[in-house]
């Protein structure tokens, strides 16, 4: 069985609003990043590709397997929600071995998986301590925990990194990578600096609809030239956002030096500079009509 | 996998506190009402004692004269005690109305209205009405006999008249007239009271029924907690969408919960009634009758676990329905509706969700209605399986949609 | 002032509705189930008693769950308005919808010609019903679970059906024995139960 994701012209409308407008992508081995801002429909193709949504057209096949088939297609996912949670007198292990349960493990499977995953996550000696008494970063290692135990094919993460602090940030999207290696991991955010990090394909989602499909360094490639460094006074800033797309300010005394992104040099002492991620969304999400920053 | 998740379902209701207030309220009830000795309403009869008690008759005759003199005395108070839904209903009737029902009391008692009240002053004279003991006696001792001529046919065809005329629920109608009426016993029929005790009931039996009786009263509410609780718990711990996302199938999930709840809640009753039922198994002996010793399991099966499976069923529906705490009101509702709505604390089982059987003894009664007991019972034990199978089925959309009902209703408002 | 009028309405829109509509059919179906014509004033107490009853549990025990969530309540506990403030708003809130409803009730039988007390009848219901209300309320504040809250008040409602005699003046159903010696009693109990359930409800370490 190929380890692929397939979404084809998929719809879904909730009343009058569309959510997901005709979207299609196809999803190979190896991290995927799906990028957007808030609101952008991230969770709800989420929520369809983990069958917790119906879709209202469309198609979406994973490993070959059509998502109508909830059981068979529950079986070779792992998610973890935005918000994970798990029954609050629950030791770290006995939340775990719970779940491993409901995705069909057998004892002696269990037995052996669940110290195991505990220990990939970092909780191998926190195993007795509550699902109520952790802490934000604790839970969302837990919840990856059970998003992979019983070694899914493919696995959905949204917005991993909210809520988590920078040191447990790097480690998580660390542990990510390393899951992807035989498996596909789709990354939902509206941080850019996830994706930056782990993700060589990305997708960029825009009010239902796909803005862009590729690798990084495609998105890099498309406002390649465009970036500019420049100084300004602090005074000039206003007129000066309201005119140009502003990706970066940094304030000093009187003055600001600050990124913009622009077809030509929007001024003259304005030096090029290389853009990053961050750059080439906002670019591309300007170009979409989106907000000026 | 549905055998390991009951396990760890059974573990975590062991954690929960809703589940030792329910063990706890069990028992300080049960040990409330039942905290008396029993033994002295268990002795052989002697011939000369004043009264026996009051058994039930279905003699055709009694059952006529009974049922008539009630209907004289509500007719002539113009006041209709009806239990439509459960709760009491009085009744007050229109002239037209009133001089339907007076023609019918004509016609079964063969006497005409003025006979039949002076009859009844005549008869309450008798007695003396300002002590409570006398008006008791007054009552009891109350009958219209019906004319020679009038057949039980007849007559049941003019009490549907009269419950087509009062209304639903009162008490002409047809379950009332069969589940018999009250008349004291005659030392012959205490007897055979005593021996049937004995014999058929074995003493245990007996005990079992009154232990059931208070024990269905409040296990119509208390279950309905535990599974309000079990089903809010997934919402409250923001779990429910792992859980969806996960292999284990809507039938797995919700049954092993199910049963899970239906066994723990089933526990504190059985050891309850084996400790309170154990010294009479004794006592049986010193009346050198054999004890059944598997009586109260038997009883505790037939009439108490339909009873947790419904209640636990329906609150288990309502609650992944909706995801509120509305089933509470609908359950204590209902249950209080059953329980107020009994015209008879023995018997007159129906389809009520509290069957009550609030005598020691009154075995050959008893058996006789034992049919409608485990036609009740049996209905509630299916009615429970096909509950269950629905909320699976919903919860199966659920999963799917991610939305409740109760969701839908109340979004826009958030 | 302003500002606890629009968290009390705020309260009713996005958490009370449900409730209160539960409330409205709750009063609305009495009549299917109960006669409101030509009770005497036994009848009529038990129709408060037994059936209007159950409105102070409908309406009393639900004032805490918006808090029932931690992420709200401690939100809620930043702001410069204390929480007991709105607690006190609430109970009060409903204390007055309760008064309402028992009004309602009684005046209904007034309209089927039944004959009781008036001031007697509703006061006595009043207090009756705010005591059996608040116990939901305390114990939903204590505990931090709405669910205990109907459990405890619907569990002392149905074990007063077997063992009031073991209460005394915190029986339940004395008025069906003409009997009003409760009133100050219960009223009291009400109001130190109220207060007991947002005091603690606020300790540090919930």
């Amino acid at each position: 069985m190929e380890t692929r994701l397939e979404i084809r012209d998929l719809s879904k409308n909730f009343g009058k609003k569309q959510a997901l407008n005709r979207v299609s992508l196809q999803i190979e081995q190896g991290m995927f990043g799906l990028l957007g801002p808030n609101g952008a429909g991230k969770t709800t193709l989420m929520k369809v590709i983990t069958t917790l949504t119906k879709k209202s057209s469309g198609e979406v096949t994973l490993c070959g397997i059509p998502v109508e088939q909830c059981a068979k297609v529950r079986k070779i996912i792992g998610y973890l929600p935005q918000e994970f949670s798990m029954y609050g007198n629950m030791k770290a292990y006995e939340a775990l071995d719970y779940l491993a349960v409901l995705s069909g493990m057998s004892k002696k499977e269990r037995a052996l998986k669940v110290p195991e995953m505990l220990e990939k996550v970092n909780l191998g000696d926190q195993h007795k301590t509550k699902v109520k008494a952790m802490s934000g970063g604790m839970k969302r290692r837990l919840g990856i925990a059970q998003a992979i135990i019983h070694d899914p094919k493919v696995i959905v993460v949204d917005e991993p990194t909210a809520g988590l602090d920078p040191e447990e940030r790097v480690r998580f999207r660390n542990l990510l990578c390393e899951i992807a290696k035989d498996r596909i991991v789709i990354l939902s955010t509206h941080i850019v600096g996830d994706i930056e990090a782990t993700c060589e394909n990305i997708a960029v989602l825009n009010q239902g609809e796909i803005l862009f499909r590729g690798k990084v360094s495609q998105l890099l490639e498309a406002v390649k030239g465009k970036v500019y460094m420049t100084q300004v006074s602090a005074m000039e800033l206003p007129v000066i956002q309201e005119k140009f797309l502003v990706t970066g300010i940094l304030t000093s005394g009187s003055s600001a030096s600050i990124k913009i992104i622009s077809e030509e040099p929007p001024m003259k002492d304005a030096k090029p500079t290389g853009p990053d991620v961050e750059d080439a969304y906002m670019y591309l999400m300007h170009q979409a009509g989106g907000p000026r920053a | 996998m549905f055998g390991t998740l009951f396990i760890k379902e059974c573990k975590q209701i062991l954690k929960s506190m809703v589940y030792y207030i329910y063990a706890a309220v069990f028992v300080i009830f049960l040990s409330s009402q039942l905290s008396g000795d029993l033994t002295d309403r268990m002795e052989r009869p002697l011939p000369d004692q004043e009264n026996y008690g009051q058994t039930s008759s279905h003699e055709p005759s009694a059952v006529m004269e009974k049922i008539l003199a009630n209907l004289m005395l509500e007719t002539n108070r113009n006041s209709y005690a009806t239990y439509p839904m459960g709760f009491y209903k009085e009744v007050t009737l229109n002239q037209r109305e009133l001089d339907e029902v007076i023609q019918i009391l004509e016609d079964c008692s063969g006497k005409s209205w003025e006979e039949l009240t002076e009859d009844m002053e005549a008869h309450f004279h008798k007695y003396d009405q300002s002590s409570m003991e006398g008006a008791m006696a007054a009552q009891t001792g109350y009958s219209v006999p019906a004319r020679e001529s009038l057949s039980y046919e007849e007559f049941n065809r003019n009490m549907e008249k009269i419950c087509g005329i009062v209304g639903a629920g009162s008490s002409y109608r047809k379950e009332a007239i069969q589940s018999g009426v009250s008349v004291p016993m005659t030392y012959e029929q205490a007897v055979e009271e005593y021996e049937a005790l004995c014999e058929k009931d074995r003493v245990t039996g007996a005990v079992s029924r009154l232990f059931c009786d208070y024990a269905g009263i409040i296990l119509s509410v208390l279950p309905i907690f535990l599974g309000v609780t079990r089903c809010l718990r997934d919402k409250r711990a923001q779990a429910s969408q792992v859980v969806y996302a996960h292999e284990a199938s809507a039938f797995c999930i919700i049954a092993s919960r199910y049963l899970a709840n239906v066994c723990m809640a089933a526990l504190p009753v059985l050891v309850t009634s084996f400790v309170m039922q154990t010294p009479y198994q004794y006592h049986a002996n010193t009346m050198e009758v054999s004890p059944d010793p598997l009586a109260f399991l038997k009883y505790n099966l037939v009439w108490l676990l339909p009873e947790i499976m419904i209640v636990l069923a329906v609150s288990f529906f309502f609650t992944e329905l909706t995801e509120s705490v509305i089933s509470i009101f609908i359950q204590v509702f209902w249950a209080m509706a059953s329980l107020m709505g009994a015209g008879t604390l023995a018997g007159d089982f129906a389809f009520k969700l509290v069957v009550r059987w609030n005598a020691l003894g009154g075995t050959n009664e008893f058996l006789a209605q034992r049919q409608q007991l485990f036609i009740n019972r049996g209905f509630y034990f299916l009615l429970s399986l096909a509950v269950l199978a629905l909320t699976a089925v919903f919860y199966e959309k659920k999963r799917r949609e991610g939305e409740t009902l109760y969701g839908k209703i109340f979004k826009r408002r958030k | 002032m302003e500002k606890y009028l629009s968290a009390g309405s705020s309260f009713i829109r996005r958490q009370y509705a449900p409730h209160l509509l539960m409330t409205l059919l709750f009063v609305l179906m009495s009549g299917f189930f109960i006669s409101f014509r030509n009770l005497d004033e036994v009848q009529a107490a038990k129709v408060m008693e037994m059936y209007a009853a159950f409105s102070g549990i409908l309406l009393l025990t639900p004032l805490f769950l918006p808090e029932q969530d931690r992420e709200i309540w401690l939100l809620e506990k930043s702001k410069a308005t204390p929480l007991w403030k709105l607690y006190l708003l609430r109970l009060l809130m409903a204390a007055v919808i309760l008064a309402a409803v028992i009004t309602l009730f009684l005046l209904r039988m007034r309209q089927g010609g039944s004959r009781f007390e008036w001031g007697e009848l509703w006061l006595g219901s009043f207090s009756e019903i705010l005591f059996l209300g608040s116990i939901g309320f305390f114990v939903s504040g204590i505990t931090n679970q709405v669910v205990l809250g109907y459990m405890a008040s619907v569990i002392y409602f149905v074990a007063n059906i077997g063992a009031a005699k073991h209460l005394g003046k915190f029986a339940l159903f004395q008025m069906m024995g003409r009997n009003y010696g409760f009133v100050p009693v219960m009223l009291t109990a009400a109001a130190v139960l109220g207060a007991a359930g947002i005091l603690l409800r606020e300790q540090p370490d919930r």
